[in-house]
């Protein structure tokens, strides 16, 4: 009787608890079936209605975009290339330009993707650095980076031209 | 028009065109202090007007949120203490904060709205740490990497009842 009694009165307190932060909520159909898509998933990156991720497949790491709205996968043709180790990444808004940090072999860089180009193209990090984490503006105009530059970390902010 | 000026006219006039479009875009390179001090983890707001970063304050990690064409530190309300800060992130106008902070023994998301200065927590069940929080421009998703039983994982939250959307013109406009 008296341990039901603390069941039912945890119970409510978890409850109140709960209701107190209440108003947001896990959007279960997504997270469920990024748990089934890849062993694991790291680096989040939101734009409005699109999720990308780094997805663990079979070992192997690759960018993988999916619709919020709709659980459904992106493609992202020409952006995955084997013997490649993505660090770091981000989307604009409309998801259709990420900025990513990828080593290839000994080089470390920032670059550029177009989703409907299927295109990459490096951004340049002057003085010379060795990138760890990007971030890209909402309009896809700016790009801010840590650096690590003389034995420190730092910021750069780089206009994207066209 | 311009055919018709002289040429120092017309060099001044290329002079206010260029002032006028360097002006427009934000500042360039490195963000620069006077202090040789780290700066990490940058999260820009959607529309490109404001950095957020981590600095060491003292050894400790601390948010720092800068308008990016003054360079000026914009104060905030909530991030004075608990540290370490980690993992900023921005909505479109920069008027809601996300960040990961100490709370005693557990690291904790929050949500900072900077209009109102309320702070929105969100507590996670279970053994369970945050590692990375970013918030969609629009700040109606919010998206956590965690830590559980020795795996990375990405879930995401709807916010639509919590906060009201970052919304802009500007960008439906694109």
């Amino acid at each position: 009787m008296i341990i039901s009694n603390l069941f039912l009165k945890s119970l409510i307190i978890l409850t109140l608890t709960s209701c107190s932060h209440g108003s947001f909520r896990a959007i279960s159909f997504v997270n469920s079936l990024l748990v089934q898509s890849a062993a694991s998933h790291r680096e989040p990156s939101l734009g409005n209605g699109l999720l990308v991720t780094l997805a663990n497949k079979k070992g192997r790491e690759v960018i993988e975009m999916i619709d919020v709205k709709n659980g459904k996968r992106i493609a992202l043709p020409g952006l995955n290339s084997a013997n490649t180790h993505t660090i770091n990444m981000s989307i604009s808004s409309n998801g259709q330009l990420i900025a990513f940090i990828r080593q290839r072999g000994e080089n470390t860089e920032l670059l550029l993707y177009r989703r409907n180009q299927g295109t990459i193209r490096k951004l340049d990090i002057i003085p010379k650095g060795v990138p760890k984490q990007v971030a890209i503006d909402g309009l896809g105009r700016i790009v801010a980076v840590q650096v690590s530059r003389n034995g420190r970390w730092d910021i750069d902010v780089i206009n994207i031209k066209n | 028009m311009t055919n018709d000026l002289p040429f120092r006219g017309k060099a001044l006039v290329s002079f206010l065109i260029f002032g006028l479009v360097s002006c427009s875009l934000p500042l360039e390179g490195s963000i620069g202090d006077g202090f040789l001090q780290n700066k990490q983890e940058p999260a820009l707001s959607g529309n490109g007007g404001k950095l957020a970063l981590i600095i060491d304050q003292l050894g400790r990690p601390t948010l720092q949120l800068r308008d990016l064409k003054s360079g000026q530190i914009i104060p905030l309300r909530h991030f004075s203490r608990n540290q370490p800060h980690s993992s900023p992130s921005l909505s479109w106008s920069g008027r809601y904060l996300a960040a990961i902070i100490q709370r005693g023994n557990r690291r904790l998301v929050t949500i900072e709205d900077r209009l109102t200065g309320k702070l929105h927590t969100f507590p996670l069940i279970g053994e369970r740490n945050p590692i990375r929080v970013r918030l969609s421009p629009d700040a109606q998703t919010l998206a956590i990497q965690l830590a559980h039983q020795g795996k990375w994982k990405v879930e995401i939250f709807d916010l639509t009842k919590m906060l009201e959307s970052d919304f802009s013109q500007e960008e439906f406009s694109q």
